[in-house]
């Protein structure tokens, strides 16, 4: 039976079936109902502008969960939420070693669910780091970096600095002891190279010691300058999968 | 015309099978990937806001430049870099190590360039025993050279040969003479620091003119002066750079030799591992056994007041 030309249908299941996907709001939006032929739902992935980042086929080990254990999805999925949960930290948070902490205090205390949002970012952050480390050792240990896809292993390495980055100057926004310590701790390495090193620091943190220049910076640094870093190797990332014929099979 | 069809409609029978096959070997995209990726982003979805509901995330006292907490720590992503930092040169383990070892991961693809074991786990003959020899030697090397560093085979010299529970001193607080100390002439072993302290490096040696014996006002720098203290170099820059290359190295060799390693997949494999293995003790390390003053300490989890 051609599943186009289904018999009439009665059940409650069939008439829900009908009113989500043949009505014309669904059918503005999608242009068809759905897609349930091989062919529409090749079209569905490929005329989709969020989808279209796949294939439209696709290796059937690829599949399997424990190929990739959706690593770098996940690592993908984490920046977009990151990215919107960011957005709404913003709209309480001034820069300002005046105003910092007790934004965070009062976003944390006044904003409905505002303590919810904060922590969802951050522990969002932080597993980034971890996915975004274990999708590296899925890829090498799937042997998934040899030629053609070298390069690609390149930006996935570069995406791993701007990952460590985002979160580095990410820590710094609170503005508790935590924060200004560990960014201390953290720029000192830097400024310990021979020759470069402390021109680099002052640069880094605006002044000598980590204060209000270093503030701003780690914020305009973390709000726009890096996550748009990221978002164009990622970019470059998923175009190269695609161009380098998919996902590594074995030959 | 021809090389147009032939690329249009494989001509021989053979190639025709072996793209029908690769296409058998496919799915569709909707619905195996993009319902898995959407059940995997509602599963996660929903273990964040669990996660977010029950752990709130950290918020010290305000920042006070005017008070150093003890310890201070960076992020725990770069404690393994603060910890390589209480064993060489800053300008080591804070800029070279890092710089260099993401080049070479960078590198990794350029070196190991063939097909062999590509797209699946570990698939090539002796991948296991790579990773599993990897990591044990990064752990315990690792955690060799910290010990050691930490001077702790002295307290396990002292303690083996005097039993538990002895301290060195009497209860009046006066040295106990029975108690038997780590011999004298071996005190230049008690960590990698006292190489440095405790050998009677001639007076000269620290203190060299380097700067000196480069004509830098030839090319009009005079204000250039150096003065190079030979012990100190090699505790903090020689001794660790060439544990950091030989060590790695002379697994490499060793698995060669024994027939562990044969391919540069393996090699790759040995060191990768070993890598990995070394960052994650590195960092546990970091975090976990730190204390104040950043003196090694069981258990310490880590909290500042
Ligand atoms: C922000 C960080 C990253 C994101 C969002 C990301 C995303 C992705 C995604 C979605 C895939 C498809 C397959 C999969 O899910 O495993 C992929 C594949 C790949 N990634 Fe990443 N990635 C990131 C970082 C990295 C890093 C750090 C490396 C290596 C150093 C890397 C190297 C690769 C390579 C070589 C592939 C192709 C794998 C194959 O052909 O099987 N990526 N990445």
């Amino acid at each position: 039976m051609a599943v186009t030309e289904r018999p009439e249908r009665h059940s409650l299941g069939d008439r829900l079936y009908d009113a989500i996907f043949s009505n014309r709001v669904w059918r503005s939006i999608f242009r068809s109902g759905y897609p349930n032929t091989p062919r529409n739902q090749m079209l569905a992935v490929a005329t989709n502008v969020f989808l279209h980042l796949h294939p439209t086929r696709i290796h059937r080990t690829h599949v399997k969960i424990t190929h990739t254990f959706c690593l770098g999805g996940l690592s993908f999925f984490l920046f977009l939420g990151l990215t919107i949960s960011g957005v709404l930290l913003m709209f309480y948070y001034v820069p300002s070693v005046d105003r910092a902490y007790t934004d965070v205090l009062a976003l944390q205390t006044d904003v409905r669910f505002g303590q919810l949002m904060r922590n969802m970012h951050r522990w969002m952050a932080h597993g980034m780091v971890l996915t975004v480390l274990m999708h590296m050792m899925r890829v090498f240990y799937t042997g998934a970096y040899k030629p053609p896809r070298e390069f690609n292993w390149v930006v996935g390495v570069v995406l791993l600095v701007l990952t460590l980055l985002l979160s580095f100057t990410g820590y710094l926004l609170p503005w508790d002891q935590l924060a200004i310590w560990a960014i201390t701790v953290g720029t000192n390495m830097v400024g310990s190279a021979p020759i470069l090193g402390e021109p680099n620091r002052f640069v880094l943190v605006g002044g000598f010691q980590v204060g209000q220049n270093a503030l701003i910076r780690f914020y305009t640094l973390h709000v726009i300058g890096l996550p748009l870093m990221a978002a164009i190797f990622m970019t470059v990332h998923f175009w190269r999968i695609r161009r380098d014929g998919g996902l590594a099979k074995p030959l | 015309m021809a090389t147009a069809r032939s690329t249009q409609m494989p001509a021989s029978e053979a190639v025709r099978g072996r793209m029908r096959r690769q296409r058998e070997e496919e799915l569709l995209v909707w619905p195996d990937l993009v319902f898995v990726e959407f059940i995997c982003a509602v599963v996660f979805t929903i273990m964040l806001v669990i996660l977010s509901v029950l752990v709130n995330a950290v918020l010290l006292d305000q920042a006070n430049p005017a008070v150093t907490p003890n310890p201070s720590k960076a992020p725990w992503y770069f404690l393994n870099l603060q910890e390589l930092l209480l064993h060489m040169h800053p300008a080591l383990a804070g800029v070279v190590v890092p710089t260099i070892a993401l080049i070479a991961l960078g590198a990794i693809p350029y070196f190991d360039n063939d097909h062999e074991g590509q797209g699946e786990w570990l698939s090539t003959p002796r991948a296991w025993p790579n990773v599993i020899v990897g990591a044990v030697v990064g752990v315990f090397g690792t955690l060799a050279l910290i010990f050691f560093d930490a001077s702790r085979h002295v307290d396990f010299y002292e303690w083996m040969l005097n039993g538990p529970h002895r301290v060195p001193t009497l209860p009046d607080g006066a040295p106990d003479p029975t108690y038997i100390h780590w011999p004298e002439a071996l005190n230049w072993l008690r960590s990698l620091r006292s190489l440095q302290t405790q050998v009677a490096w001639p007076a000269w040696s620290t203190n060299v003119p380097f700067s000196e014996f480069i004509p830098a006002q030839l090319i009009g720098i005079t204000d250039f002066e150096v003065h190079l203290n030979l012990p100190a170099i090699l505790v903090e820059q020689i001794i660790p750079t060439t544990t950091m290359v030989g060590l790695p190295l002379l697994l490499s060799l060793v698995a060669a030799k024994v027939g562990l390693a044969k391919t540069r997949r393996d090699h790759m494999i040995l060191q990768f591992s070993g890598f990995i293995a070394t960052y994650v003790i590195l960092t546990i390390i970091g975090t976990y056994f730190r204390g104040q003053g950043l003196v090694l300490t069981p258990y310490t989890i880590f909290s500042i007041e």
